[in-house]
């Protein structure tokens, strides 16, 4: 089903008692495409969850509509939406089994006990958890409630499943393979998936598309892919990408960029006005150590290993920078070396507004 | 209860070993209250132990006639007594699950109220905290034939005025209703708690899973309100079985208006003050005390079984 969200705002009154409305969203429109698995990604506080539950009709909208495959929603009730919602701590009824609990929608809805068991059974074996149905949620693992908190959002064929931080009460290693199930449970469902977290790693490994949000603000809302490669504004860069992206500040001039604190011009593609204050944003694996043209000084501060190959951390001038470079690439700290930039995986950007050149 | 157990062995396990020398200071903190504990509760639970199997007991002089169980075959073929265990039994089968019901339609009612909760909180609460004579006075007065309360409502129902306190036909009947209404509160109160516990995320769930008021009330909040309804009932059970003190605020100390409503403890108390029979008072104590017994662990099996959390 595609969901279509039209200048959706979201304003609570704000907890100290001056009365003023605080903004969570702020008239947000996208619309997510059927069948594919979007994250709602930004840092706490940045309005994503208030956007989750407002698709999921927990709550009203101040302004703007949501239209699941053109149909206006915005007024409809939960369990009018046929959405399956899975919560941060899955909310998983303490008193039912893993069977009555993936049964429960279905028992509100009236139908049938041996219809019910026998869909809930099937549910239950494409989330792997069809060994466990006797259980009581207080004996299963974290990995496995949240198994069953899917099943259970999914047992009613809803239009949309809606998931709420999936993962972030999970140990880390559980944390990737459920990710991981995650994708596949909505590639064989084929339900279009809306899930909220503030792990980028974890939007960009899983995701078809990321809306990222600040300050209920929309950032950007493009392919993952896209994301990484093209981001539209420094806070998008300097959000998506681990380890981060580098950022030099300084002042453009058309034969480089005069950094701060640094003698040298780093040499960049990107065109800008001559005097301005910018940013250059450059991706770790964007850097390229040993180049002959377009090398700045710099000076090793500390190696990593990150197995097949080191994060090196180095100095120019008084900006702090991270690259990849080969494990058998012999520098070692304090080494001087000459640095140079890629095109691809280096940005622009206005040090005061954030734009991309 | 069984919760706390477990953690408290889980510390006794990682700390240092318990010798002599570190009970001490555990022993004497403990001590005013053991004295205490020994010499009210231990001592005369011990003795009314003893005093029930002494035989022509004489409370002067101390002397009896040996151990055997002559009290208890006494009072088991006493009228009285058997009467007393019937209409005590009556009693609790009719207070408790009523009294349940319309405490968990108030709790869950005070747990939706939005504004002035505590107000109708405190409203709720504050017959427990009210004397039982001032109480037994207004009720007195509730019941009268003529100017109360009862037979002006029921009269609105085209109901003939009735003799609350001095027909025998409604001696239950109006202790039935002193009794539900004493035990409103402390149930309320208990249930409210219980309902507060239970994380409102539930909800939320069952309302995006379709479910109506009516489907969550049953599906969720009984079910999570399982642990408290319990403890409620069976305390309440364990406190109408002795009931009393109704008997002394609306019949003067009398067990009905024409001595036709013995209560267990009732019986104890005339057997003891009344009729002087220590043995037969000691005896039913005891009848009474296997009953309250038999609840507790009634209630100690059921609420582990219905620990959904740990």
């Amino acid at each position: 089903m595609k969901v279509t969200i039209k200048d959706l705002t979201k304003k609570f009154a704000s907890r100290d008692k001056t009365g003023e409305m605080v903004t969570a969203v702020d008239t947000l429109s996208a619309e997510f495409e059927s069948g594919k698995l979007i994250a709602l990604l930004g840092p706490s506080g940045c309005g994503k969850s208030t956007m989750l539950n407002m698709l999921s009709g927990i709550l009203p909208v101040t302004s703007g509509k949501i239209y699941f495959d053109d149909v206006d929603v915005t007024d409809l009730s939960p369990d009018k939406r046929e959405v399956g919602l899975v919560f941060q701590n899955y909310a998983l009824y303490p008193h039912m089994t893993v069977l009555e609990n993936i049964c429960f929608p279905l028992k509100i809805k009236k139908v049938p006990k041996a219809e019910r068991i026998e869909k809930a059974v099937e549910i239950a074996k494409m989330v792997h958890i069809e060994d466990y149905l006797k259980r009581l949620p207080k004996e299963l693992s974290g990995g496995q409630q949240q198994r069953v908190a899917i099943a259970r959002a999914l047992v009613k064929k809803p239009k949309l499943l809606l998931l709420d931080e999936p993962l972030s009460n999970l140990d880390a290693k559980l944390r990737v393979e459920m990710r991981e199930e995650i994708r596949r449970i909505q590639r064989e469902s084929g339900v279009t998936t809306v899930f909220v977290t503030h792990d980028q790693e974890e939007a960009t490994s899983i995701s078809d598309y990321i809306l990222l949000m600040k300050l209920g603000v929309m950032q950007q809302f493009s392919a993952t892919r896209e994301i990484y490669n093209n981001p539209g504004n420094l806070f998008v860069a300097d959000f998506i990408g681990n380890p981060t992206i580098n950022q030099i500040h300084g002042t453009y001039t058309a034969d480089g960029i005069k950094a701060d604190g640094c003698d040298e011009l780093i040499p960049c593609a990107i065109k800008a006005n001559e005097g301005d204050r910018v940013v250059f944003a450059v991706r770790p694996e964007a850097v390229i150590f040993e180049n002959e043209k377009n090398t700045v000084n710099a000076t090793v501060n500390d190696l990593y290993s990150s197995g097949k190959d080191w994060l090196v951390n180095f100095m120019i001038g008084d900006t702090d920078l991270r690259g990849y470079c080969d494990a058998d690439f012999n520098v070692s700290e304090g080494s001087k070396i000459k640095v140079g930039f890629k095109e691809k995986g280096a940005f622009l950007f206005n040090e005061a507004t954030g734009e991309r050149y | 209860m069984a919760v706390r157990e477990k953690k408290v062995r889980k510390y006794k396990d990682s700390d240092e070993k318990i010798t002599a020398r570190s009970l001490i200071t555990p022993f004497v903190f403990s001590l005013p209250f053991m004295i205490g504990l020994l010499i009210f509760t231990v001592y005369p639970f011990i003795r009314a132990v003893l005093l029930s199997f002494m035989e022509d007991y004489r409370f002067l002089s101390g002397k009896f006639s040996g151990y055997g169980l002559g009290n208890y075959t006494a009072i088991f073929s006493d009228p009285n007594f058997i009467n007393a265990l019937k209409s005590t039994t009556k009693y609790v089968l009719i207070v408790v699950p009523t009294s349940l019901v319309i405490s968990i339609l108030v709790a869950v009612g005070l747990n939706n109220v939005k504004k002035l909760q505590g107000l109708f909180q405190t409203a709720y609460f504050l017959p427990m905290v009210t004397s039982a004579t001032a109480v037994g006075m207004i009720f007195r007065w509730l019941y009268d034939y003529d100017y109360g309360l009862f037979n002006y409502f029921i009269g609105f129902l085209g109901i003939d005025k009735i003799h609350w306190l001095a027909d025998v036909k409604y001696t239950m009947a109006s202790i039935c209703i002193y009794g539900i209404w004493s035990m409103l509160p402390f149930t309320i109160i208990l249930l409210l708690a219980g309902l507060q516990n239970i994380d409102p995320i539930y909800y939320t769930a069952a309302r995006a899973d379709g479910a109506k008021s009516k489907d969550i009330f049953f599906n969720i909040t009984i079910p999570l309100l399982a642990p408290t309804i319990i403890l409620t009932s069976i305390v309440n059970v364990m406190s109408a079985f002795k009931v009393y003190d109704s008997l002394f605020v609306l019949y003067g100390a009398k067990p009905g208006p024409a001595f036709n409503l013995y209560t267990v403890i009732y019986y104890l108390y005339d057997q003891f003050w009344n009729k002087n029979k220590l043995g037969y008072a000691a005896a039913s104590a005891m009848i009474l005390f296997v009953i309250i017994a038999l609840f507790t662990l009634l209630q100690n099996l059921i609420t582990r079984k219905t620990n959904y959390y740990n």
